[in-house]
């Protein structure tokens, strides 16, 4: 008899298999504005088309297996070798619709294709979860996903994909609005950070201030984060006008000093919240036992607190670091570049793949921030 | 050695009097029990002899000098302390967590392993276990490891918050047994807060019996079996069974009479009149030998003289 070990895996194959048949994989258009054809996947290469229905259709029989460890890496086997299908797939299958000459004819990935990926990588995080993966483990997954796709782009797979075609056509910019966006998020951290940590001390200090603290800063939360870009603009123009040394230090109503300021107003919530919760779960008896035997103030926050609300601390930042690259998006809206450059003329141009240059690597910023905090977490708790 | 003293000592939390007109003196070298109901405020008495609760009326003084007039953190470096919950240093190993004062005070090194050394031997804590990590150890060994660490600096007071309570009987038994040693040994002032009327007489040389923030009664603790100041004393010590308790404070040798009537039993001089009294029960015999640490015959004690004490008892219990 039978028995499905692992349903979540069989209802991902029958979605797979769904959108592999009924949505498109590809979407032609010969040029940006003209209406597009779609593309199955089974108009693919044979023998990439067949690994993405191997890869998916193996989740069926690894569905039954009885023990969690092996099902789990078959399970992230079955799902590396569907996303590197997919991508092999979606860039044959593009190679073959664009011959050469046809420099407008537009080939986007489709619903199928993101499907599938999504698919293939909620399996494969899932699983590495299960398996109790090791943080070296951990490691070499990504970098394989990641040699195998950069051993793809080498070869020259995806460069019929318009996808790459915008990426090529933006280059240069491309390399400066990823670094800008970086710089955004490292200067609102610290920001944040140089703000968070006195206003951490003072709760710690004095507990009438937390609820002060927090409800304020919770109130800044709550603001879209367009508006308060917007809000920001109005006083930092005046005050730069005003004040001749501010606007020399590169201060001005538009361009990075508002963005900086807004994200790092969004971090200082979580940030002293996190803090707070986490200095706070130092147990009372190590504390009470440590002011006894005679630590001072400042060497009990840092021999004591300090080390031991360290992995709450580094959550806490955690997902700060995580809104902060997904929020600093927003801010190449008031000027202030970063990769959400790519994101609003996409929008402007009605260019999808433009939006998704810039949206896909943000993701993945977002994805490799979370893994180097995780790693980072780990090993401070051992 | 320094005595220590509370002069007139008041301090409330909110609405609550935690002590009231508190006045107590403990001479230097003593073993001061505090013990009483909870909420009696026998940790908040504790908790004043290092600073840790400063007082809103009166003193406490330490050889002398007003506790609130001394620095804080230095005070309390020349003072150990252990809590019932331990408070051990969950990212430190068991040596770090005994040499953390002696750190503190800036010692050299080698004089910190030293002494880290010297308190694992005093305290039975096996060479082995001085590099694992507090979460490693057993209940018993982690208190061993606290009380190790507030010796460290060898402080001339320790002051000790329901120490043994968290423990299992027998790991209890053990360390009351270590700590009378350590005491007798070192003449250190013991200043110990326990509800556990067994523990307070067995170790105290001074007793402290407080009730809502009152200082109810205070003496040896056979003084106090003997006379308890009121009701609510007595009924603390034990109700029903303080004669049983005074039993277990009094040595056999102290009713032992020279005759010779041939008592087939034997029963050291040393042992407590609780322990002849059993030793009859279980043999059936009404009458038993008393004999030396080294076997020589001393006398007899019979039944009548362990009853016949237990009324009119005056002398002390040298146990």
């Amino acid at each position: 008899m039978t028995k499905v070990h692992d349903r979540v895996l069989v209802l991902l194959c029958c979605v797979g298999l769904v959108t592999t048949f009924f949505a498109p994989f590809l979407d032609q258009a010969p040029n940006r504005l003209a209406s597009s054809t779609p593309l199955p996947l089974l108009n693919a290469p044979g023998f990439e088309a067949g690994a993405v229905i191997l890869g998916l259709g193996l989740f069926m029989p690894i569905a039954l297996l009885t023990s969690d460890r092996v099902r789990s890496l078959a399970t992230i086997g079955a799902s590396v070798l569907l996303l590197w299908a997919c991508l092999a797939a979606a860039g044959h299958l593009a190679a073959l619709r664009a011959p050469s000459g046809t420099p407008a004819m537009r080939l986007s990935l489709g619903p199928s294709f993101w499907s599938l990926a999504g698919i293939a990588v909620l399996a494969l995080l899932d699983a590495a979860q299960r398996a109790r993966l090791g943080l070296g483990a951990r490691l070499g997954l990504v970098g394989l996903v990641v040699a195998g796709f950069i051993l793809m782009a080498r070869a020259g797979t995806f460069d019929s994909l318009s996808l790459t075609k915008e990426f090529l056509a933006h280059r240069a910019e491309f390399a400066t609005e990823l670094w800008r966006h970086l710089a955004l998020v490292c200067a609102a951290l610290l920001l944040a950070f140089v703000v968070g940590v006195p206003l951490v001390l003072a709760i710690l200090r004095n507990d009438a201030l937390r609820g002060v603290v927090l409800a304020s800063l919770g109130i800044v939360q709550t603001i879209p984060s367009i508006a308060l870009f917007g809000l920001l603009m109005v006083p930092l123009s005046s005050l730069a006008s005003a004040v001749p040394v501010v606007k020399a230090i590169g201060v001005e109503g538009v361009g990075p000093a508002p963005a900086i300021i807004a994200l790092a107003l969004y971090s200082l919530f979580p940030l002293v919240r996190g803090f707070t919760v986490g200095l706070a779960e130092v147990p009372f008896a190590v504390k009470d036992a440590a002011r006894g035997l005679g630590f001072d103030r400042r060497r009990m926050l840092l021999e004591i607190e300090l080390p031991l609300a360290l992995p709450a601390l580094l959550s806490g930042l955690r997902v700060v670091t995580i809104q902060a690259i997904g929020l600093a998006a927003v801010a190449a809206l008031i000027g202030a570049g970063g990769l959400g450059t790519f994101v609003f003329q996409g929008i402007g141009q009605y260019a999808l793949d433009l939006v998704l240059l810039g949206a896909i690597p943000i993701v993945l910023l977002a994805l490799a921030a979370d893994l180097a905090f995780q790693l980072v977490i780990g090993v401070v708790r051992r | 050695m320094k005595p220590i003293a509370f002069h007139a000592v008041g301090k409330s939390f909110g609405a609550t009097h935690a002590l009231c007109d508190f006045s107590l003196e403990i001479p230097g070298g003593a073993f001061c029990v505090l013990i009483g109901p909870s909420g009696c405020g026998k940790s908040t008495a504790l908790r004043m002899i290092n600073a840790m609760i400063l007082p809103d009326q009166g003193r406490v003084t330490v050889g002398g000098e007003d506790v609130a007039r001394l620095d804080p953190v230095e005070h309390r470096r020349h003072i150990g302390y252990v809590i019932q919950s331990v408070g051990l240093f969950p990212h430190w190993t068991v040596a770090q967590n005994i040499a953390a004062v002696p750190r503190l005070l800036g010692w050299s090194k080698p004089k910190q392993a030293d002494r880290v050394e010297e308190m694992a031997g005093l305290l039975g804590i096996e060479p082995a276990l001085l590099e694992r990590y507090p979460h490693e150890l057993s209940g018993g060994q982690q208190q061993r490891a606290g009380v190790a660490r507030a010796l460290a600096a060898d402080p001339e007071i320790i002051l000790m918050d329901e120490p043994f309570a968290a423990l299992d009987p027998t790991s209890r038994a053990t360390l009351q047994a270590e700590l009378e040693r350590i005491h007798a040994r070192s003449g250190k002032t013991i200043v110990f807060v326990t509800h556990d009327m067994d523990e307070a007489l067995r170790l105290a040389t001074q007793m402290v019996v407080m009730d809502r923030g009152h200082l109810v009664q205070s003496g040896a603790p056979i003084e106090i079996l003997r006379h308890p100041a009121n009701s609510l004393v007595g009924a603390f010590l034990g109700g029903g069974s303080i004669h049983m308790r005074l039993l277990d404070r009094l040595a056999v040798r102290e009713r032992s009479t020279p005759r010779r009537t041939g008592a087939t039993g034997a029963i050291a001089a040393g042992a407590s009149l609780r322990q002849a009294l059993d030793l009859m029960l279980a043999t059936g015999s009404t009458r038993l030998a008393v004999v030396d640490e080294d076997g020589t015959w001393r006398g007899e004690i019979h039944i009548g003289d362990i009853i016949a004490g237990g009324e009119a008892g005056t002398s002390d219990a040298s146990a």
